[in-house]
């Protein structure tokens, strides 16, 4: 049995702005949300990378303590995307507890705040009462499937739940195995996406890798540069995106109001190193996907790459996107806006897609100023375009090796 | 400490530390304010801070079964007395 599956919600929170009207307008003014790194008083002091994709705007959450005890800062974004998802969908509260509803959703290593303040307890206890220190509840704070957890306490969401954490295939694997879950029967529907806190561990491991941007410290809107000549590497950026997919016929059957179809998702591994980018794996999932889709290549339109701004990871996806899509689909890295937002980022990217198609617009990259001639192969979008985008594959690649593709077509 | 003292540090706490305010003496907690075990491991060290001493694991294992403010304050009489008699 394959069932189709369809998207009735999204939200996300994002370094550009909360909900879909802050979003798409700055998404056509080209702003970006990279700001200055803050302070941590730990590390941050070390890192070359002075550049993050921040919220830095106040959120207004509405949590009781009884679910603020288990939640940290990663958690907080989680709950309140899937709320306002969980809202916008207009599912009934029979449905939501009635086990017919998951959730997949994850974060890259669940709450670092909560981690560090539990290590120094570890390194630095001298008595038992600074070792009290470490709360009953550190753990559902900081474990690896808090977000998805959180989300099913606060809302009573009795079904199956996946918790990926494969870095910055987190979300859209989650959107994709959500996908799967329904489309084979598993459930009715899933609430999907992925969330990561401000966290400068994140930074120091990419600035030890030679990956984030230090070039554009004075300048951080001008970073990360997504396939121009000039890139020097990635920003680190926080948020969290959630969609709630469902089940075709049941989401028709109840007058939902439907904003895509997912008709296609692929996954899979390069099958050697944890790091570089592999062409052969990433051309192979972007054909899986096709294939998976039942489309052809020419009937995508738009493509959301991954384009973290890395100089060897971008001319290998748009080589990737040359030898499958060839030069037909427009082709952005909604990157350049919020920054890497890790495990969020295949949500908040395709939310970002989906707002696209629903406006029938195209975000440029911004800070695209001279195409790299090695990426040159691809549909470059560098001013905003108005035109109406029908079909549209979000790609995401992740440390591990791990590649996914979402394909989805606007409803009608 | 008097039965009356626990009652109102046992109400402050309530307030301070779990965002309850002034629960019914012999409310379900559980029931009424999704006061669970977790909470009662966080009221454990606020009552040995009050009391300024250490409880025992055995001592804090026969808190898991409390449920209402009365039994609460029962509880740390009876610990208050058990100590003078030992010590």
């Amino acid at each position: 049995m394959e069932r189709r599956v369809v998207i009735t919600a999204a939200s996300a929170i994002t370094p550009i702005g909360h909900g879909k009207k802050q979003i798409t307008e700055n998404l056509l003014k080209g702003k970006s949300g990279i700001k200055p790194l803050r302070e941590d008083e730990l590390i941050s002091r070390f890192i070359h990378s002075r550049v993050y994709g921040t919220v830095d705007y106040p959120i207004e959450y509405d949590f009781k303590r009884s679910h603020r005890k288990t939640m940290g800062p990663v958690a907080y974004y989680a709950c309140q995307v899937a709320k306002e998802v969980l809202e916008q969908s207009g599912l009934t509260q029979d449905f939501i507890t009635s086990g017919k509803l998951g959730v997949a959703f994850g974060s890259i290593h669940g709450s670092p705040t909560v981690q560090r303040d539990i290590y120094k307890i570890f390194f630095e206890a001298k008595d038992k009462a600074s070792y009290q220190g470490i709360g009953a509840v550190d753990y559902l704070k900081s474990m690896v499937h808090t977000t998805a957890v959180n989300i099913t306490k606060m809302f009573g969401i009795t079904g199956r739940v996946i918790s990926s954490g494969t870095a910055c295939t987190t979300a859209s694997q989650s959107i994709g195995f959500g996908y799967e879950t329904i489309k084979y029967g598993l459930q009715d529907a899933m609430l999907c996406g992925g969330a990561d806190e401000y966290d400068t561990i994140t930074v120091a491991v990419f600035d030890n890798l030679l990956a984030c941007s230090t070039a554009f410290n004075d300048e951080p809107q001008r970073t990360p540069r997504p396939f121009d000549k000039s890139r020097d590497g990635l920003a680190v950026g926080e948020g969290g995106g959630a969609v709630m997919l469902e089940e075709y016929e049941f989401a028709r059957k109840r007058g939902a109001n439907i904003i895509a179809e997912v008709i296609g998702f692929a996954c899979n591994n390069n099958g050697g190193d944890l790091i570089l980018p592999n062409l052969a794996g990433i051309t192979a999932t972007l054909r899986l996907g096709v294939e998976n889709a039942k489309i052809n290549p020419q009937d995508v339109d738009l493509i959301s790459a991954h384009a973290t701004a890395t100089k060897m990871g971008d001319i290998i996806e748009a080589q990737a996107i040359g030898a499958i899509f060839g030069n037909h689909p427009y082709v952005t890295a909604l990157k350049s806006y919020i920054g890497h937002t890790m495990a969020a980022c295949g949500a908040i990217e395709t939310i970002m897609s989906l707002y696209m198609m629903e406006d029938g617009f195209i975000a440029p990259t911004i800070n695209l100023e001279e195409i790299d001639e090695r990426c040159a192969i691809i549909k470059h979008v560098q001013k905003v375009l108005t035109h109406p985008v029908k079909t549209t594959a979000v790609q995401n690649f992740a440390f591990g090796g791990v590649n996914t593709i979402l394909i989805l077509r606007k409803f009608s | 400490m008097t039965r009356q003292e626990i009652e109102q540090e046992i109400k402050n706490i309530f307030s301070r530390e779990f965002e309850i305010e002034n629960p019914g003496m012999d409310d379900n907690l559980r029931e009424k304010y999704e006061f669970d075990s977790i909470d009662a491991i966080e009221l454990l060290l606020e009552i040995e801070k009050m009391l300024g001493f250490e409880l025992t694991q055995e001592e804090k294992k026969q808190a898991m079964d409390i449920r209402t403010i009365n039994q609460i304050c029962d509880y740390i009489e009876r610990i208050i007395q058990t100590r003078k008699t030992a010590g």
